[in-house]
């Protein structure tokens, strides 16, 4: 009977302590998990602001500007572009054609 | 054995005390006992709530999860608006470390001098102060490796809007609490800003989350409104004009550019305008969205309407001929005069050399009330159903009000009143085959019907009629463009002051359409004010009419429909057999 009762009382304490171990692992990865959020969400609000940024340098007032004094283009007339249909379309009258 | 000793008969042990102090103990102990047991009976049954929750306030938080500000998209899906983290810098008086070294560095990074930082730090009762708001995340970083004591960050957003000022009518801007002030962000606000969420957790002692309690609510992020607004055809609008503005010595001017057949608004752009990221010392001048909020009378762009019902009503074709001679004519006592007079004109002619006494007389020989019912039908007098703060209906009278005169005026656009938006939109009755559809500044997903006004036939004769406005011996050759052909019609009205007409003040405007044959875009153009000597609607407004057509149609990747002498040079190899 006394046996029983050593042997019962130790595989409760083995299991409380087992309890208290498993607590304190779900905890740390949950730390870990949530640090991992944090820097998905960090992450996420950086690409915006580099899409925003993105989009500054491409405004179309900057292109217009590059492209006429550092790359020397001009705007496309219709006197410069050649239309072309594809074949069974109905050739509208339109543009340069050579 | 006589020398072992009896320990149940030692004197040592034989008790000389008396038994009640014994039983004092056990007693004393037992009640130790109840005591215990009637705490935690107390502890654990019938204020157990109360425990739990001071538990709970020790280790639990609430953490709030905000919702992101959606973001404003044209056409294209290209950004207009988006938010970016920009964090603020408060702090707390009261427990603040004076290091005058430090603070000396914090007002350099604030960007303020520092009696303006001491001059907000000098109240010591309080507890929080703003130091700067929506500040750098590398700036906040900085003042943090500072580390002064008593000065905090805080984590806020800022609306960023790539297109600058060019768009800036249409999309507006929030204020610092995110809050939509005007345009699109204060139509939609409901829309973009979304839901915060909230979760509650368990934190340990170093403020660590260890673990989630019960359900979190997740935040439901702003939805992103997309306009029909194509970015580029915006800013090509706003530049042109800008620079007619400028170069007419102008005081404003606005443009707007309609699909012709859908509704959707391609470009709205007014100037003076503002820089949305930088809103310090703004005038009104500059907030007023003119295209949607001011009314005028028209002018002479009125004209084509009502010929068209003229023509609708079969009173005249487009080869009647009309006297316009002496090119005056009265009505009720007023006489209303042409600017250059004319002899005997068709029905084009009237509306090619914008003629008032031939549009006078059309115009008196319809009833007042069917004149009515199509200005109506057209949008004058009806508020358009644009979401948008200010918008205005302009003023177009009951019909049992109108004396003759009133008639006679309002077809050439005097008496009557409306914004260049109606006007423009108005135009698309002739652009669409004779229907008019409901404008829209979102991207409209499929075609939407229109409500007939005039047939079709009679649209596309009128759309002759504002071809030959725009062509050679009209009153708009500027509007004319490379390689689309165009047409459309000039005013240039007396601008009202008071209760009569400045002499010396005018708006220029030119309203059309292109290509001509199956229009795709409408564009009015208004320039306010024009006075660098010249100021017909053909010489100031048709011009910016003229590169913003050019500039539309070949980003819409529409083909020409004139032939162009051809600049292309084509290397001809010769072929070998």
């Amino acid at each position: 009977m006394t046996r029983l009762n050593v042997l019962l009382v130790l595989a409760v304490v083995a299991s409380a302590l087992a309890l208290v171990h498993s607590q304190y692992e779900s905890r740390r990865l949950f730390m870990l998990l949530e640090a991992e959020r944090k820097e998905a969400a960090r992450l996420e609000v950086e690409h915006d602001r580099l899409q925003v940024e993105r989009r500054a340098q491409a405004t179309p007032l900057r292109v217009e500007q590059i492209a006429r004094q550092q790359l020397q283009m001009r705007m496309v007339s219709p006197a410069i572009t050649q239309y072309v249909n594809p074949p069974g379309a109905p050739a509208k009258g339109a543009g340069a054609q050579p | 054995m006589s020398r072992s000793v009896q320990l149940s008969s030692s004197p040592l042990l034989a008790s000389k005390t008396p038994v009640w102090r014994s039983k004092l103990i056990v007693g004393a102990i037992a009640l130790g006992f109840m005591g215990l047991i009637g705490r935690a009976a107390f502890v654990q049954v019938f204020e157990n709530d109360f425990f739990k929750r001071q538990g709970e306030v020790r280790y639990a938080r609430t953490l709030v999860l905000p919702a992101n500000r959606g973001r404003v998209l044209d056409r294209n899906g290209l950004l207009l608006a988006s938010s970016v983290p920009a964090p603020s810098i408060w702090a707390n008086p009261e427990d603040l470390e004076r290091d005058p070294a430090k603070l000396r560095q914090l007002a350099k990074l604030l960007d303020m001098s520092s009696a303006e930082l001491d001059k907000k730090l000098q109240n010591e009762d309080k507890t929080f102060v703003w130091l700067r708001r929506q500040m750098d995340e590398a700036q906040v970083k900085q003042i943090l490796a500072l580390d002064i004591k008593g000065v905090y960050s805080i984590k806020e957003y800022k609306r960023l809007y790539p297109e600058g000022e060019a768009a800036a009518h249409i999309v507006g801007f929030t204020n610092v609490e995110d809050q939509g002030q005007e345009g699109v962000e204060l139509v939609f606000q409901k829309q973009l800003s979304g839901k915060p969420g909230s979760r509650r957790v368990i934190k340990d002692r170093l403020g660590r989350v260890v673990e989630d309690v019960g359900d979190a609510v997740p935040p439901e992020d702003g939805q992103d409104i997309q306009l029909s607004i194509d970015s580029k055809v915006q800013f090509f609008a706003y530049q042109k004009l800008r620079d007619a503005v400028q170069e007419h010595k102008a005081k404003a001017g606005s443009v707007v550019v309609l699909d012709a057949q859908s509704g959707e608004v391609l470009a709205l752009a007014n100037y003076p305008s503002y820089s949305p990221d930088k809103r310090v010392n703004l005038s009104g001048e500059q907030l007023r969205n003119r295209a949607l909020t001011d009314t005028f009378e028209p002018g002479s762009t009125m004209k084509p309407f009502p010929v068209a019902l003229a023509l609708e009503k079969g009173l005249v074709k487009p080869e009647t001929p009309i006297q316009t001679a002496p090119g005056r004519i009265t009505i009720t006592g007023s006489t209303i005069t042409d600017a250059h007079p004319h002899g005997v004109l068709s029905v084009n002619e009237v509306i090619q050399k914008s003629s008032n006494v031939g549009t006078v007389k059309m115009a008196m020989q319809i009833e007042a009330r069917e004149l009515w019912d199509m200005y109506s039908a057209v949008g004058f007098g009806q508020r358009p159903q644009l979401p948008f703060p200010g918008v205005v209906s302009g003023r177009l009278r009951p019909y049992k009000t109108w004396r003759p005169i009133e008639q006679a005026t309002m077809s050439y656009g005097y008496g009557i009143s409306g914004s260049l938006f109606q006007v423009a939109r108005a135009y698309t009755v002739f652009a669409r085959d004779g229907e008019i559809v409901p404008a829209t500044l979102l991207k409209a997903e499929q075609k939407v019907p229109g409500v007939r006004v005039f047939s079709a036939d009679n649209a596309r004769a009128v759309r002759k009629m504002l071809n030959m406005a725009a062509g050679p011996g009209g009153t708009a050759p500027k509007a004319q463009t490379m390689g689309y052909s165009v047409g459309g019609k000039t005013g240039t009205a007396h601008k009202q002051e008071g209760k009569g007409y400045a002499g010396k003040k005018y708006r220029g405007f030119f309203v059309g359409m292109a290509p001509i044959e199956q229009p795709r875009i409408v564009v009015a153009v208004m320039i306010d004010e024009p006075s660098n000597g010249r100021y017909f609607g053909g010489e100031v407004a048709a011009p910016v009419f003229s590169t913003t057509v050019q500039q539309t149609l070949r980003l819409l990747g529409v083909q020409p429909d004139m032939s162009v002498k051809p600049q292309v040079v084509v290397k001809a190899v010769e072929e070998s057999f």
